[in-house]
């Protein structure tokens, strides 16, 4: 029966290979690539209603509305400049009666805004100006003319705001 | 006459089994077998270079004969371990060889047959290794005992 | 007549010895730490919208799939951190990167904010295997941003110390 010759040489093999010892590898990297996109766009938020009450216009010359919060909101190029205006579709009109815009104006509050303007229905009246993208808060607060020589009515006019930036 | 029964016997004993008993022999080459490195997305089973069994089986009349394999226990790094059943084999020629799973508990059947293998016969075993991400980093060994039998 | 008995006895004993061969080879399985990294996709965009009405955008595709296979020494700790190389910029005009912040699923998968100045861990893990979780990510959205199309570049690393 032959005898196995190798069990000395398998002892000297496993010495050697239990000595080393096994590398130990750290990294793998990967990368990913991100973008947004920002476009340019304005969003004008008005909260609040114009209305003017009927009163003596012996005592009240001018009648003032509550106070209308405006949010002009602007995502532009930097130093890209940004307008909002505001215009009149007409006279207040009740039937076939009228009353001239013109006797309609505003005060403002908030930065960029203008203090004061006048309406018309010709042209837009500037309401604010402002340099680069934001969210430009403020107020306005619309006056009427109160006249003896106005008929009698339930006066509208629609007013037109646009937010603008070349 | 007890005496010379006994005296008898012991010769039996002592000679070689080559006049009345089956002659084995068994030869594995090479010693160490070593799987290459691979990561398993790239190789998900790993492949030995090949085992080469030389084998004879003299003496043996019609009788059969049995070439198994057994781990001596799961391939050990350390404190880590894998499964000896992780390795399998491939084996030719089929027949007498067959593929099959390691194991550490029982002897696997690697060939078998009957009568004679006169001259020396060759085998090629290739053991292949399941290749996971589970596996601990290490160094694992492990010794295979190749029997040649005649049950 | 008991000596032949004895005698036959003995030689039947002699020939029933198994007769085995035995040969050995070692096997050896060197398994070096091993790491890979893979996403679903190479890039995530976050789409123009209006901050009013959407004040974190989403990023398109909305999950950042990622797979971290490790083969580590057995109880080490496994790491995936993100980094942006920079901030977020478009020409001369930038944005700061903890703008993007980040949910996940996924077990060891963790939420955070990007930085450009120090690696922000994504996920940790113990021992070697396979992990498969996801990233959604979100662009914090306001109306100062100035108009552009920015970009970085978000660099992952997965490492077992």
């Amino acid at each position: 029966m032959r005898k196995t010759l190798w069990k000395v040489g398998l002892s000297t093999a496993a010495v050697v290979l239990l000595s080393s010892s096994a590398a130990y590898a750290q990294l793998a990297t990967q990368n990913i690539n991100a973008t947004a996109v920002v476009a340019a766009r304005g969003r004008i938020t008005l909260t609040g209603a114009i209305n003017f009450p009927d009163t003596d216009p012996f005592g009240n010359p001018t009648i003032d509305a509550a106070p209308l919060t405006v949010q002009a909101l602007a995502r532009v190029a930097p130093g890209a400049s940004v307008s909002l205006t505001v215009q009149a579709g007409g006279n207040f009109v009740s039937g076939t009666d009228q009353i001239p815009i013109g006797n309609l104006s505003w005060s403002s509050a908030g930065a960029g805004y203008n203090a004061t303007g006048t309406m018309s229905s010709a042209t837009a009246q500037p309401v604010g100006n402002w340099t680069g993208p934001g969210a430009n808060n403020g107020s306005q607060t619309y006056t009427l003319l109160n006249d003896w020589a106005y008929a009698p009515g339930n006066y509208s006019v629609t007013l037109t705001y646009t937010l603008t930036s070349p | 006459m007890l005496w010379r029964a006994l005296l008898l016997a012991l010769g039996v004993l002592a000679a070689p089994a080559v006049a009345s008993g089956q002659q084995l022999n068994l030869t594995i080459s090479p010693l160490l077998v070593t799987f290459p490195t691979t990561d398993p997305d790239t190789a998900p089973v790993l492949s030995a270079p090949p085992v080469t069994v030389q084998y004879r089986v003299r003496g043996n009349g019609n009788r059969p004969w049995l070439l198994t394999v057994q781990a001596s226990g799961d391939l050990i790094s350390g404190l880590s371990r894998i499964p000896a059943s992780a390795v399998t084999w491939v084996a030719t020629p089929a027949p007498p060889f067959r593929a099959g799973t390691m194991s550490s508990t029982q002897a696997q059947t690697l060939a078998a047959g009957n009568g004679n293998v006169n001259p020396t016969t060759t085998g090629t075993v290739t053991f292949q290794l399941t290749n996971s991400w589970t596996y601990d980093a290490g160094l694992y060994l492990q010794t295979l005992t190749f029997t040649l039998s005649t049950p | 007549m008991n000596t032949a008995l004895v005698t036959s006895a003995v030689i039947l004993l002699a020939v029933v010895v198994i007769e085995a061969q035995r040969g050995i080879t070692v096997l050896l399985v060197n398994l070096p730490a091993q790491a890979r990294l893979s996403f679903s996709t190479a890039s995530v965009t976050f789409p123009d919208a209006d901050p009013t009405s959407t004040p974190l955008v989403a990023s398109v595709p909305v999950d950042l799939t990622i797979s971290v296979r490790a083969r580590v020494q057995t109880n080490s700790q496994v790491t995936l951190t993100v980094q942006s190389t920079d901030d977020l910029r478009s020409g001369v005009t930038v944005l700061p990167a903890s703008l993007i912040t980040w949910t996940v699923t996924g077990s060891g998968f963790t939420g955070g904010t990007l930085s450009r100045s120090a690696p922000q861990l994504v996920g940790r893990w113990t021992g070697s295997g396979v992990r498969v979780g996801a990233q959604n990510y979100r662009f914090e959205n306001r109306w100062t941003h100035p108009v552009g199309i920015y970009s970085a570049t978000l660099v992952y690393t997965l490492a077992s110390p």
